[in-house]
């Protein structure tokens, strides 16, 4: 997590008591409409090219659709899909799936 | 280690032939039309007719968005069965697909005849005697079997599979691979170690449930869900969308006659038809064919020369039904003028007409036993201004008993005598889709729904009832099994994108809610 991120996200907890725990359950609803169709829940397909998402390491998954989101990481895809994401989703969703056993 | 099978292999290739042999459009269109088959057709239809999700060509995409087309493609389209072909299909093949359809008319049905067929049969295991004469798994009785059809995110590849269960445990005794999406699961009622899984590409397999393995295959078509089995386990019958045709087999796979299912609609059209609903019944040894477009019954014995009795004006769009009183009456739903016909299928004539909700579609259908009177059970796949319900009628009456309001449209509905509960499946592409409804036998009302995750449907109760399955299809991924009674969530089964759940228990019961006494 950069400096950056780290003092984004610590002022958010300061400031909003409503982000201060993520929602597995919000996390769980978004990841059914945005992230399941590809990545799954427990698992991808086996024929999809895409990574599986569940027990991934939370930091990690919350990184990486920061950098998608804003397009520091270049994926056609990714970029788009990210980019519809809030702070709290981004942060529900890593929650839900780092928790998921795969 | 996933595996990603690289099925655009072939037409880089032929993409480079092209940049390389200029001008060879005709090689492009080709190519596309192969792409299209092998990734597309088993769901839009070969025909680009459409089947279980739209019609694509150059009439219904006419004024869409290339743009849209492409980014639906790449990215899938939530709710529905449609799966993301980004990283699947190279950017070229999907922008010059979208190119493909949009300039491409509904094709005209291509044949599929008896040798076509005859040439597609497959034999797994040579000499079947040397099966194993009882189940290689655990399982107190063949009855406690439930199948389900996974249909593999992408309706093809190895999630592509009949998967058993042993509905006691929950645990997955055996799994068959299909290739395409398995749609449905019929079992022998004569034997039990036998059952017959249809794909949405129309290949049937005939799978030895003892030693869980496919024995056979045959295509039977190009898609098309229907197929039933006599009464006595020597005919399977099963019909197709493309081509418009049906056709018998023995118990070996191999075809013995071919309908041309065409008739006289009831407006007075000579149409060729889709096939509908086709059914085996414990009444007689016949089968019952619904003909789609036609809104013909047949009704087809299993003599010398499979003679057949042509019931017309049975609706406008028929397609699926239910068997009642011992296989003697069915039941056939009408899409288009939104009835339940009544069938005698001894007098092979219309009983009645019901009134149903809004296209109707019954699914396996549903008949339960309640103070006496035989109560049917009709899910309706529409919506409609204060009328989204599921359909209640008195099946000895023949009337219509309730039109039950539930939050959504519905396609299947489940019943066991010794379940409290008439399951149906909302289907609504919101929401609300995540859930089922059950309907208390009694009062006839909606009393609770539960959210099952995924894109719920088809509900089943195991063959003693004590347990309802449903698939948390599209994103779900699993099976979720309640108890019948508590209806606490019990077990879940992973599988990919499961979608129809068959019990065993449906050859002793016929139709689900009635109780084996009733078949004797």
């Amino acid at each position: 997590m950069n400096l950056r991120l780290l003092a984004a996200v610590l002022l958010t907890l300061m400031f909003s008591s409503a982000t201060k725990a993520a929602s597995i359950y919000a996390g769980k609803a978004k990841a059914a409409a945005v992230c399941a169709q590809c990545h799954g829940i427990r698992s991808t397909s086996a024929e999809a090219p895409f990574p599986p998402l569940a027990g991934r390491d939370e930091e990690y998954l919350e990184m990486a659709l920061k950098q998608y989101r804003d397009k520091t990481r270049v994926s056609d895809i990714m970029n788009n899909i990210a980019g519809s994401l809030s702070d709290r989703d981004i942060n529900n969703i890593a929650s839900y799936y780092s928790r998921l056993k795969p | 280690m996933k595996k990603i099978i690289p099925l655009h292999t072939p037409f880089l290739a032929g993409a480079v032939a092209l940049l390389l042999s200029s001008g060879s459009l005709q090689a492009s269109s080709d190519n596309m039309h192969k792409l299209y088959q092998d990734n597309c057709a088993s769901c839009h239809g070969s025909d680009h007719g459409g089947y279980l999700a739209p019609a694509l060509n150059s009439e219904t995409l006419k004024g869409r968005s290339p743009t849209a087309l492409r980014s639906l493609i790449m990215t899938g389209s939530f709710e529905t069965l449609m799966p993301p072909f980004y990283g699947r299909l190279s950017d070229n093949d999907i922008r010059s697909m979208v190119k493909h359809l949009q300039s491409t008319p509904k094709l005209d049905n291509p044949p599929w005849t008896i040798k076509d067929m005859q040439a597609s049969l497959k034999v797994y295991v040579k000499d079947e005697s040397k099966l194993p004469s009882k189940p290689t798994y655990q399982i107190d009785s063949m009855d406690d079997l439930i199948g389900v059809a996974a249909r593999g995110k992408y309706g093809r590849g190895t999630g592509s599979k009949a998967v058993f269960i042993n509905s006691k445990t929950h645990k997955i005794v055996g799994e068959i691979e299909t290739g395409t999406a398995a749609h449905i699961i019929d079992f022998d009622p004569a034997n039990e170690r036998w059952a017959y899984v249809k794909t949405d590409t129309a290949e049937i397999f005939k799978v030895d449930l003892y030693s869980m393995q496919a024995v056979r295959s045959i295509k039977t078509g190009y898609n098309g869900p229907s197929m039933g089995v006599s009464r006595d386990g020597n005919y399977i019958m099963a019909g197709s969308f493309v081509p418009h045709n049906a056709v018998i087999l023995n118990a070996d796979l191999e075809p013995l006659k071919l309908f041309e299912l065409e008739g006289v609609d009831p407006d007075g059209k000579m149409v060729t038809s889709d096939s509908g609903m086709i059914i085996g019944t414990p009444y007689a040894d016949i089968f019952a064919i619904a003909l789609e477009n036609a809104g013909q019954v047949w009704v087809v014995d299993l003599k010398d020369g499979f003679p057949v009795t042509k019931i017309k004006n049975v609706g406008r769009h028929l397609h699926d039904a239910f068997l009642t009183h011992k296989g003697r009456k069915l039941m056939v739903a009408s899409y288009d003028d939104s009835i339940v016909a009544a069938i005698d299928l001894e007098d092979r004539k219309i009983i009645k007409k019901l009134k149903a909700g809004c296209v109707p579609h019954v699914g396996g259908g549903a008949a339960v036993k309640v103070n006496g009177r035989t109560l049917g059970f009709g899910t309706n796949f529409g919506t409609c201004d204060n009328n989204t319900v599921v359909s209640v009628w008195d099946l000895d009456k023949m009337e219509l008993v309730k039109q039950l309001p539930v939050s959504g449209g519905t396609e299947s509905p489940a019943a066991h005598a010794n379940a409290p509960y008439v399951a149906v499946d909302v289907i609504t592409k919101d929401r609300r889709a995540r859930t089922i409804q059950l309907i208390d036998k009694k009062s006839l009302e909606v009393v609770k729904t539960l959210d099952v995750g995924g894109h719920a449907y088809f509900p089943e109760y195991s063959a003693d009832g004590q347990y309802l399955y449903v698939s948390a299809g599209y994103a779900g991924d699993e099976v979720v099994v309640y108890d019948s009674h508590s209806l606490k969530k019990v077990a879940s089964v992973q599988m990919e994108s499961p979608a129809g759940i068959f019990s065993r228990g449906r050859v002793k019961y016929m139709t689900r809610g009635l109780s084996p006494d009733e078949m004797e």
